[in-house]
């Protein structure tokens, strides 16, 4: 099993994904959420916020992760993937009360480093934390997919 | 007789099933009813995923009707037809579930739903999960009695604006609670269900492909009732509703020509609730011949 160990935790960093990969798939990504929006690719851009920007809602989003699924053969943790953002946090050092603690805020600086710091509110709801993901997100939650189906033996990343 | 399991139910029995993976079923179309409409075959579809999807999570969560991305309509159905269900679940949590579906009616394929997606919500909000479990047991046992669905309620549809051949506007008012499917769809919160309103949507978007102009001429009415082609509805595709339609709601729907070739047109309808996007839907023509 891969859980809690450090192999794990390594695939699932953001550390060392690199730009390079990230562009690789952007164009995919993109077009598949733009599919998923019914907007212009050309309005997909890399640092969009979902929800701030292309008007995404939480049917986009399940839309977005089951069409990325089929589109890149993998399978996306639906429901997982702020516990993913959590990482070796538990559920009391990440959140009180439904608010995003301070070392829980400085955990999702760290896994959505893509998002510029002034878009973290203060303080943050748990609710809130998808209103930061932007397409780079989405492509980063590819990546780290794709590396945990071929670490496991899975299929070759599509 | 009661509406629950009747007046919105198009699942008459469980005839296998592959728990979280496949399940089929049969439903017998009421002979006396007018219409069944190929909306509804595409619901009772759903609903036999919706079965295995409860059943997969012990009566936890329901889906509820969220995307299709590809329903193919290949052939009507009449009242009176048994239709034979089947549905292969490629994924099922406690946020959604993912499947796709084939209908035959008498052994002929009438609709193939592909890449269809259901958030999954608490049953406890819609439904009483223990009489979901004891009508599940009774549809995975001898099925339940047929003929409780009485026909497609009438509504209040009106068009009421638009540019011939560019778009077109339709007001549509949902009837109160007290109309029969609503104590079935569902029995503690009545929602509108997605079946009717793409059924509604399909009408309006039928309505506005007849003027659609013929490549090549200025517009399809204006050569007479002789160059008036015949659009023949092929598939709908991208649908997805974002949220609950309430008893007595009025709704607004557009049509829009969104792209055609020399055979073929594709028309958008969006659904509003104060002036707020409800639900979307491409609706696929196929140019059948003069009529």
């Amino acid at each position: 099993m891969w859980t809690a160990d450090s192999r794990w935790n390594e695939i699932m960093s953001n550390e060392n994904i690199t730009k390079e990969e990230i562009a690789a798939i952007f164009p995919k990504v993109a077009e598949t959420m733009a599919d998923a929006l019914g907007c212009d690719v050309e309005k997909v851009k890399l640092e969009a916020s979902l929800i701030g920007d292309l008007g995404a809602e939480s049917i986009d989003f399940l839309d977005i992760i089951f069409r990325l699924e089929r589109a890149f053969k993998v399978k996306i943790p639906r429901g997982k993937i702020v516990e993913e953002a959590r990482g070796a946090l538990s559920e009391a050092e990440f959140e009180n009360g439904g608010v995003v603690s301070e070392a829980g805020v400085t955990r999702l600086k760290s896994f959505l480093s893509e998002v510029p710091a002034e878009r973290f509110k203060t303080p943050l709801k748990v609710a809130e934390i998808p209103k930061l993901f932007t397409t780079e997100t989405f492509c980063k939650m590819v990546i780290r997919q794709q590396r945990s189906m071929a670490a496991a033996g899975g299929a070759k990343p599509a | 007789m009661d509406g629950h399991f009747n007046a919105f139910t198009f699942v008459n029995r469980i005839t296998a099933l592959q728990p979280g993976v496949s399940v089929s079923g049969i439903y017998f179309i009421p002979p006396g009813i007018g219409a069944f409409p190929q909306s509804l075959v595409a619901e009772a579809l759903g609903q036999l995923a919706a079965w295995a999807a409860m059943s997969a999570v012990d009566f936890k969560s329901r889906p509820l009707a969220g995307i299709a991305g590809l329903v193919e309509l290949l052939a009507p159905v009449r009242p009176g037809q048994t239709l034979e269900l089947s549905v292969e679940l490629e994924s099922v949590d406690s946020e959604a579930t993912a499947y796709r579906g084939a209908a035959s009616a008498d052994g002929i394929p009438v609709i193939r739903l592909q890449n269809c997606v259901g958030p999954m919500l608490p049953v406890e909000e819609f439904d009483d999960p223990q009489a979901l479990r004891e009508h599940f047991a009774v549809l995975r046992g001898n099925g339940s009695m047929p003929g409780g669905f009485g026909g497609i309620p009438p509504f209040t549809f009106s068009r009421n604006g638009g540019e011939p051949g560019q778009s077109a506007l339709a007001a549509l008012q949902i009837p109160a609670a007290a109309a029969p499917f609503f104590a079935d769809h569902f029995p503690r919160r009545p929602v509108f269900p997605g079946a009717l309103l793409m059924n509604q949507n399909i009408q309006l978007a039928a309505a506005f492909a007849v003027e659609i102009p013929i490549m090549g001429q200025a517009s399809s009415l204006s050569d007479g009732q002789d160059a008036r082609p015949t659009w023949n509805l092929r598939s709908i595709s991208d649908l997805k509703l974002r949220s609950f339609i309430s008893p007595g709601e009025q709704l607004e729907l557009e049509a829009k020509l969104a792209g055609r070739t020399e055979n073929s047109a594709t028309v958008i309808v969006e659904t509003r609730k104060e002036k707020k996007l409800a639900g979307s839907v491409r609706v696929s023509f196929a140019l059948g011949g003069n009529s």
